[in-house]
């Protein structure tokens, strides 16, 4: 009886898999992020943080996470709008859905997890206490088509702590 | 008025027993390493990392189970005269708060998760060469392990009931709500998924109903067990058959003209006093009440803690008629 309960929903399972692998973007974001972007413009929060991010007096950014940033952009055929701002302040917009990405050397064991999806760790550093840092970029919460095309850039171009 | 001599199981009892013992070790170990799993497939997700914590939950029915059983083995001494049998007792009270709380902890946090829209975030993952989004594995995890709770609860149940053990009942109940919670898991990471973020709360809120109920009505008996309600049948407030058995007794007796029983739980085993009513005139012997006492003690393993009280009237609070008037 049990058994033929577990197995029926065990199918009922494998057939909405099925479905998931048979849609053009599984998983999907609850916003349509990653379908808005790709081929748009993808709305990027930067706070200074050498060496990660730099932004300079005339506004203009640079940095290693700039860079992972314009590539991945690239990479969908999207255009990035900068913002910069204070690292809190750029994260309440990113919960607020007024910004896609946040980068500005965040470590993954950053108290923003609750307001912000981290992704993979790109890279390991030495944190000011002397121990390892992993680093990662905030992406919108909830946001997952986004947050998994982004770790796929990350994986694609071997970058990993 | 005579004691049992022995308060220990009889071998087919014992021989269950020990089935049901290496059983838990099973479960522990099987737990263990679903656990481990869960853990390790969770990664950032907060979702799952809570999934992680309530599971470990599931592991102490089977501790408390094995060190009832330890300590119940124990037979009777002068500092604990009536044995060790509410070792098991004890421990199905360890285990119905382990269930309620498992069951509370997955209501707040698909309540929580939902008043405030928490919207779980599910990345990429990449293993052995392979780059694919983590929720197919959560989902996969999820499923291969609801599988053995599946089979070792009902494993469990059947042997709870011969052996009327409240502690592998309330294991069977946590491991039921192990499997349920899985399978939410499940579903709602598919959800996900399908860009539905408040999926996986809606599934443990409405999972972890079921849980609550289950965690309250053993932690209700667990209570009762304790104050010494009346024996009952495992999962039923109806008294026990038992007390019906010893109650036909006492009566086939010719000296006996009333009799009442009142039975407790001690843990596998019941604590019974058959109060009897000699008939008018009857000079009883030590033969005759030693006579009643060992077929009492025979009508069932669990009556090997009966003791008979003969008396002038039945005690307040006893009715002599009350097993029998409930139909």
């Amino acid at each position: 009886m049990m058994v033929r309960i577990i197995v029926r929903v065990t199918a009922a399972l494998l057939s909405l898999v099925l479905v998931g692998c048979a849609e053009p973007a599984f998983p999907r974001d609850p916003d349509d992020t990653l379908q808005r972007a790709s081929g748009g413009t993808l709305r990027v929060g930067v706070s200074d943080h050498p060496p990660f991010t730099e932004v300079a007096d005339d506004g203009s950014v640079s940095g290693d996470e700039v860079e992972i940033i314009e590539g991945y952009a690239e990479s969908i055929g999207a255009t990035v709008e900068w913002r910069d701002g204070a690292e809190s302040e750029l994260v309440e917009l990113l919960d607020l859905g007024q910004l896609d990405v946040v980068i500005g050397g965040i470590a993954s064991d950053s108290p923003w997890s609750k307001h912000a999806a981290f992704t993979r760790p790109y890279t390991r550093v030495v944190g000011t206490d002397g121990k390892a840092q992993k680093m990662v970029i905030a992406a919108r919460l909830g946001e997952n088509a986004l947050l998994t095309s982004l770790d796929r850039y990350l994986i694609e171009k071997g970058l990993r702590a | 008025m005579r004691r049992a001599v022995s308060s220990v199981l009889p071998p087919e009892q014992s021989a269950i027993l020990a089935k049901a013992v290496r059983l838990e070790w099973i479960t522990l170990v099987v737990m263990t390493v679903i656990i481990a799993a869960v853990g390790m497939a969770a990664g950032q997700s907060q979702a799952m990392r809570t999934a992680f914590v309530e599971d470990s939950l599931a592991l102490l029915p089977p501790i408390a189970f094995l060190i009832g059983v330890a300590r119940a083995r124990k037979g009777r001494s002068p500092e604990h005269p009536y044995g060790h049998h509410r070792a098991i007792a004890a421990g199905h009270l360890v285990s119905a708060v382990a269930l309620l709380v498992f069951g509370l902890m997955l209501l707040y946090n698909g309540l929580s998760g939902l008043a405030k829209g928490e919207r779980p975030p599910i990345g990429a993952i990449s293993l052995f060469g392979q780059t694919f989004w983590s929720g197919w594995l959560m989902i996969g995890v999820m499923t291969l392990s609801a599988i053995p709770p599946v089979i070792l609860g009902r494993m469990k149940l059947k042997l709870a009931e011969q052996l009327h053990d409240k502690v592998l009942a309330a294991d069977a109940d946590m491991l039921k709500a192990d499997w349920q919670t899985g399978l939410a898991t499940v579903v709602g990471v598919t959800g996900i998924g399908f860009g539905l973020w408040w999926a996986d709360s809606a599934a443990a809120a409405l999972v972890s109903m079921s849980i609550v109920k289950d965690g309250f009505t053993n932690v209700r008996g667990a209570v009762g067990a304790l104050l010494d309600r009346r024996a009952a049948p495992l999962e039923s407030d109806e008294p026990d058959p038992l007390i019906e058995k010893l109650r036909d007794e006492a009566l086939r007796t010719p000296w006996v003209a009333e009799a009442a029983v009142r039975s407790r739980d001690m843990g596998h085993v019941f604590h019974s006093e058959v109060f009897v009513v000699p008939v008018e005139g009857a000079r009883l012997r030590i033969e005759d009440l030693e006579e009643l006492h060992d077929r009492c003690r025979d009508a069932d393993w669990k009556a090997v803690d009966t003791v008979i009280v003969p008396v002038d009237g039945i005690p307040e609070g006893l009715s002599a008629l009350d097993p029998r008037s409930r139909g």
